[in-house]
């Protein structure tokens, strides 16, 4: 694997929800071509984590760096160009529930990047193509499984042409048979090189694609490594702990 | 300064007098309207066939009717056949029964709400139909029902004007005639409808209150 | 007594069926410009700063908090004929019953758009929408659909409330009625006549907007 230059730079996060801290000072980098897997026990701030890097939830204190240019989230309409080459995948899919497969992917087209709709509908036909739902195009939200919802909305990212995608467990709210098509969507951008950071809790699947394994608790990254000494024997003692737990339970699922 | 003497001299006790009437005429009302809502209700839901037909009847007429028409065939209509209502009565008859008819829909959909389980509960232990229905599935769906009639009772409290219509004098119409008097309209109309501001806060408070006071712990009043 | 009373209703049926036209002209105006306010009003009280919602909120509580009838003086002998404006009976009935429409109408909307997942705003956001476009091209879309249960209360409850309009002197349905009874001695039947033109109203209306309602439903999402 070839690494580029530093895509995503995000320093020192900060965020307080209700008086509690979520995040206490996160920093992280990714850099071209890199896949970087989040894992860590439930409200450890993942979530909160992916969503104020594209500031989604607003951070309290920190900054982010996108190849190295810094972003103001107060400069509107910086946002809104930072957020199209920022691609977010939801645990919860986060369809338009209004529009069809192919009006969830063409609407950012159209009326973000102001393409013309013809152009647009091409572009996305390609994009629902790639991830597999040629023959739902014309499905609603509602009419797919949830397999087929996160691949559109993975299609619907996509088309935005995103240098990063951001992923939080993106098959987290799937029946157990249907993770295997998003896996392998997800498998699929890897091999053409996009980069990514992604929160999940399917071991297998984050040991066999991620570059790196960092480790989150109490908001604050604990420990990060290359996988196979994370999953096998990480320094942290609350590391080893969560990955055997983890192990385990991945062990009954498969 | 002759405005304050015409404020507080003219305006006020004249005011003051007609909301004593619209109290009069909103407090029984809401009385008999609650009673019928529960009667119509529990009928639609647990009577006999015919007593259900006439109950949404009763339903559909009086929800259909707009509340003018019925004041107006109450206090203008029923004469010509030899029925005749002082113009309170055929307010506070008018409101009743509409006010019931809008409520009965909450309590009906609130009877529907509790689970069978307790219908089969209180026949294991020997209650007969009747108690059963008084004992407890009423004091369960009315509690349900009360946020809806509550805001049936809103209602009724601002609709209670229309009883101007039927020459009833009542805050609306004193407030009518003291304008038209003094042809201070904006004036007049504004005190008026922050009395009836005032009057609508107060009743909703008070049934808030009522609501939490008749919460019973972990039961849900609000169904989605 | 019965066949003069029927005698009356035949006579009287084709004017007071212009009356309910008048009815049914004052509830779209109503309708419309309650909507026309409505819409932003209940963006401003979802979406907006403090200062607006707080706002909304003593707007809405005004127009909910007093009587039609109240508002329809005031606004008629009062605050019309202060400010010159020289406006028809009809016309103030249908500004009042707008202004009240859109305080009820936005509360129908800002449930509706409180009752959207958080996610589809933040899914919008996350392509590079701007926050208008989110609320234009997403939410509202999703949220005037689940609205028109709650449009379809409220054009039974401004049909019945356009017989108010009556007590300004607009030559509705229920003035008609009056006026045909105090000519015949018929009331009673033609209030019933009436008041069953109103129900039929109000049925054809809420049928309406239920095809409606089933008519613009997202395959497999509306009830």
């Amino acid at each position: 694997m070839t690494m580029g230059q530093t895509i995503l730079r995000v320093e020192n996060i900060h965020k307080e929800l209700g008086g509690k801290a979520i995040l206490n000072g996160v920093s992280l980098s990714v850099r071209k071509g890199e896949i970087k897997v989040l894992i860590g026990p439930s409200g450890a701030g993942k979530s909160t984590f992916l969503q104020s890097i594209n500031f989604l939830v607003m951070p309290d204190q920190g900054r982010v760096w996108l190849e190295e240019k810094p972003i103001n989230p107060t400069d509107k309409k910086a946002l809104y160009e930072y957020r199209q080459q920022v691609g977010m995948i939801f645990q919860d899919f986060n369809l338009f529930d209004h529009l069809t497969a192919l009006a969830n992917v063409e609407i950012g087209l159209i009326r973000v990047k102001g393409m013309k709709k013809n152009v647009a509908r091409g572009r996305a036909m390609d994009e629902l193509e790639r991830v597999g739902l040629k023959n739902q195009v014309l499905q609603y939200p509602a009419q797919l499984s949830g397999g087929q919802k996160q691949r559109v909305s993975i299609a619907r990212a996509l088309a935005m042409d995103p240098k990063v995608m951001l992923l939080d467990e993106p098959t987290s709210a799937l029946d157990p048979e249907l993770i295997g098509e998003v896996h392998s969507v997800i498998r699929d951008l890897a091999i053409r090189g996009m980069t990514m950071l992604m929160v999940t809790h399917q071991i297998r699947f984050a040991r066999s694609l991620a570059s790196e394994i960092v480790f989150m608790e109490n908001g604050r990254i604990l420990e990060k490594g290359p996988p196979e000494k994370m999953l096998s024997d990480a320094e942290c003692s609350r590391t080893r702990e969560f990955c055997s737990k983890i192990n385990e339970m991945s062990g009954h699922l498969c | 300064m002759k405005e304050l003497i015409y404020l507080f001299h003219d305006v006020f006790p004249a005011l003051m007098s007609g909301l004593w009437i619209s109290i009069q005429l909103i407090i029984p009302s809401v009385i008999f309207g609650a009673s019928m809502g529960i009667i119509a209700g529990t009928l639609s839901v647990y009577g006999h066939p015919l007593l259900k037909v006439a109950s949404k009847t009763y339903v559909t007429i009086f929800r259909g009717f707009p509340l003018l028409v019925q004041l107006y065939i109450w206090y203008f209509g029923l004469p010509r056949i030899g029925i005749y209502f002082s113009p309170m009565a055929a307010a506070i008859i008018g409101f009743s029964l509409c006010s019931g008819a809008y409520q009965s829909e909450y309590v009906r959909g609130a009877l529907l709400s509790i689970k069978k389980g307790q219908l089969l509960a209180a026949h294991a232990l020997g209650f007969s139909r009747t108690k059963t229905l008084l004992s407890v599935i009423l004091p369960q769906a009315l509690r349900r029902a009360l946020p809806g009639c509550g805001n049936e009772i809103i209602y009724l409290i601002k609709y209670s004007s229309l009883a101007y219509m039927v020459t009833c004098i009542e805050l609306t119409g004193k407030g009518k005639i003291l304008a038209s008097a003094s042809l201070k309209y904006t004036e007049i109309f504004m005190i008026v409808g922050a009395i009836y501001l005032v009057l609508v806060s107060v009743a909703s408070l008070l049934l808030n209150r009522m609501e939490t006071w008749l919460s019973v712990p972990g039961f849900e009043q609000h169904r989605a | 007594m019965i066949p003069q009373g029927l005698t009356a209703i035949k006579e009287g049926l084709p004017y007071l069926l212009e009356g309910a036209l008048v009815n049914i002209a004052v509830v779209l105006g109503a309708m419309a410009l309650g909507f026309a306010l409505g819409l932003p009003l209940a963006v401003g009280h979802v979406y907006g700063n403090r200062k607006t919602r707080g706002l909304i909120g003593i707007y809405i509580l005004f127009f909910r908090g007093i009587p039609l009838l109240v508002l329809l003086f005031l606004f008629y002998f009062g605050l019309f004929s202060l400010s010159g404006i020289n406006a028809s009976a009809f016309t103030v009935a249908i500004v009042v019953l707008g202004l009240i429409s859109a305080a009820y109408q936005s509360q129908i909307l800002r449930g509706a758009i409180l009752s959207l997942p958080e996610g589809q705003m933040k899914a919008a956001l996350s392509i590079g929408m701007s926050k208008k476009k989110a609320i234009f091209f997403v939410i509202l879309p999703q949220a005037l659909r689940l609205s028109i249960p709650g449009w379809s209360n409220e054009y039974s409850i401004l049909l019945k409330d356009s017989a108010v309009a009556y007590a300004l002197g607009v030559a509705e349905l229920m003035a008609r009625a009056h006026h045909v009874a105090s000519r015949t001695y018929q009331h009673l039947y033609l209030y019933l006549t009436a008041g069953f033109i109103f129900l039929l109203l109000t049925y054809l209306g809420t049928k309406g907007l239920n095809v409606l309602y089933k008519k613009v439903g997202i395959p497999g999402y509306l009830r």
